[in-house]
């Protein structure tokens, strides 16, 4: 029989008794049938009120029983070897309640065999428990160290973007853009109007050009005038020289002043002709130099027109490519802002692996002291045959003063999920 | 100039995550991978605060503050605890070690800056 025991720690069965079962969190059962039944601290065996077990009944009955009838039928053919033979009954039957006869005592050993058994196995799995903890452990720490720093490049990479895309678009951003292209569309304006200004001084010398025409038109006149006033004073000169002719000896002077009157005006007759001319040519020169500057004056014009339409359409590609710039710098600033907030948010998540880190580091490090714990269990036993059932407590309070972070005291106590909170402004403590 | 920042935490993954932030901040950040490794690089160059964990191995957070407090370039430099621990126990000893201020983890980037703004060394 089993009956409950009050204090933590059992003093092992004795030899005389076995087929216990024990009480450790393993669940050892025992090979023979037992009636047992669980406590709070383990098992324990009772004995009868005499205080003696009733197992011993059996074989040392058989023992007795055989030596008696073995006494009262052989004494009087054997004597003395009839006594012998009775002893030896009764040794083994004791040395069979011992332990020595397979499913005879031993318990002591099969506890010692169980403890040390219990033992290796811990040894054996713990190790290799912890192993993988630690191999995830750091691996996890690896790859999110791996992670952070990519996502640190990332984020240096944007801001570069950011800042080239600010300084592409002028320190100032769209506004700058847009002072740029204004100065730009004044400067070309001004190149516009600078030869619009050339273009109309070119018409005022073509104008001049076409009043040169009129003066020799004036000056074709006075050279006609001259070869008709030469021609008068020709015909002047020859009634002279008739005139001087007519009035003999005395006209013979005034012969010769016709004659040279006539001379003359043959020779302003030539020089009217020269300059008339003259006139021709240059009237032809200035004709065909102002039709040139009138074709070269037509040619600007339209080369003029032709720039300024090129000009208005490269100033509006500009614009465009302006507005553009200004709106996708616009864009990259907002995104960046956008992105800026998305890091933090990432940062706040990437500290999750410092934490379970931790947690981890933890657990491995109580997990590895359970082997230690089972081996003094078992040396307890073995120095004090006092089989103490494995207390979880003192494990667990090692594990408790690792804690370091409210969410690991939550779960210890029962909270199945105790997600951690990033700190706010007000949860800092300033010393 | 950028000013220079410490940071001290066995993770190297927060670390880096740290380093962001400051970097971001226009920071410049040297690292510790804990308290001994720190101490060895505190060899006389500025450093305007430092950000330290409090469960490292070798040499634990509080420890290393206290050594660092005790060399004469440092005794004025600002220390802020970035640590998982909440425990008001912790956060007496941090104080009492010299720490100016007590983070706990996760953290908000802005927080930390926050913190690093107001305490930073001129």
């Amino acid at each position: 029989m089993l009956s409950r025991k009050t204090t933590d720690t059992i003093k092992s069965p004795p030899a005389l008794w076995r087929g216990l079962c024990f009480w450790d969190t393993v669940g050892f059962t025992a090979p023979t049938r037992t009636r047992r039944r669980q406590t709070t601290v383990g098992w324990h065996p009772v004995k009868n009120k005499s205080g003696f077990d009733s197992k011993l009944l059996l074989p040392f009955g058989l023992a007795g029983g055989g030596a008696l009838g073995t006494i009262v039928a052989g004494w009087s053919a054997w004597g003395w070897y009839t006594i012998l033979w009775a002893a030896l009954l009764l040794a083994a039957a004791a040395w069979s309640v011992r332990g020595g006869l397979p499913g005879g005592g031993g318990e002591h050993a099969m506890i010692e065999d169980y403890l040390a058994a219990r033992e290796r196995f811990g040894d054996a799995v713990l190790p290799i428990w912890c192993r993988h903890i630690e191999n995830s452990r750091s691996q996890m720490e690896e790859a999110v160290a791996d992670l952070a720093g990519r996502f640190s490049s990332i984020v240096d990479k944007l801001d570069d973007a950011v800042h080239v895309s600010s300084h592409d678009s002028g320190k100032g951003g769209g506004n700058a853009m847009t002072e740029i292209f204004s100065r730009s569309e004044t400067q070309l304006g001004s190149v516009v109007t600078s030869m619009k200004s050339a273009m109309s001084s070119k018409q005022a010398m073509l104008a001049q050009i076409k009043d040169l025409e009129r003066f020799t038109r004036e000056l074709r006149d006075m050279a006609e005038g001259v070869a008709s006033i030469a021609a008068q004073t020709n015909l002047l000169a020859l009634n002279a020289a008739i005139e001087a002719a007519r009035a003999g000896p005395a006209g013979r002077g005034f012969a010769v002043v016709a004659t040279e009157v006539r001379n003359l005006s043959s020779r302003s007759a030539e020089t009217g002709r020269n300059i008339s001319n003259r006139v021709g040519l240059i009237s032809s020169a200035i004709l065909a130099a102002s039709q040139a500057a009138e074709l070269s004056s037509e040619q600007e014009d339209k080369s003029m027109q032709s720039a300024e339409g090129m000009i208005a359409a490269v100033l509006q590609d500009f614009r465009a490519m302006t507005d553009a710039l200004v709106q996708s710098s616009d864009k990259l600033k907002q995104d960046s802002i956008g992105i800026q907030g998305e890091v933090g948010e990432a940062l706040v998540q990437l500290q999750f692996q410092d934490r379970v880190s931790q947690v981890m580091a933890h657990v491995r490090e109580n997990m590895e002291q359970l082997p230690a714990l089972l081996r003094d269990n078992r040396d307890r036993y073995n120095a004090d045959q006092v089989l103490a059932p494995l207390d979880p407590g003192p494990l667990l309070g090692d594990l408790q003063k690792t804690y370091a972070m409210a969410e690991e005291h939550a779960v210890h106590s029962g909270s199945s999920h105790a997600a951690p909170v990033a700190a706010a402004a007000d949860e800092i403590t300033f010393f | 100039m950028a000013k220079t920042i410490m940071v001290v935490d066995d993770s190297a993954s927060l670390r880096q995550v740290v380093g962001i932030a400051l970097k971001g901040a226009g920071y410049e950040v040297i690292e510790g991978r804990d308290g001994v490794d720190a101490l060895s690089k505190c060899t006389g160059q500025k450093i305007h605060l430092v950000v330290c964990d409090v469960n490292m191995p070798n040499m634990d957070g509080i420890t290393f503050v206290r050594e660092f407090k005790q060399l004469p370039l440092y005794k004025f430099t600002p220390v802020i605890m970035l640590t998982t621990e909440s425990q008001e126990s912790k956060k007496e000893e941090g104080k009492a070690a010299g720490a100016k201020a007590w983070v706990v983890k996760p953290f908000k980037p802005e927080v930390l800056l926050g913190a690093v703004a107001k305490l930073v060394m001129p």
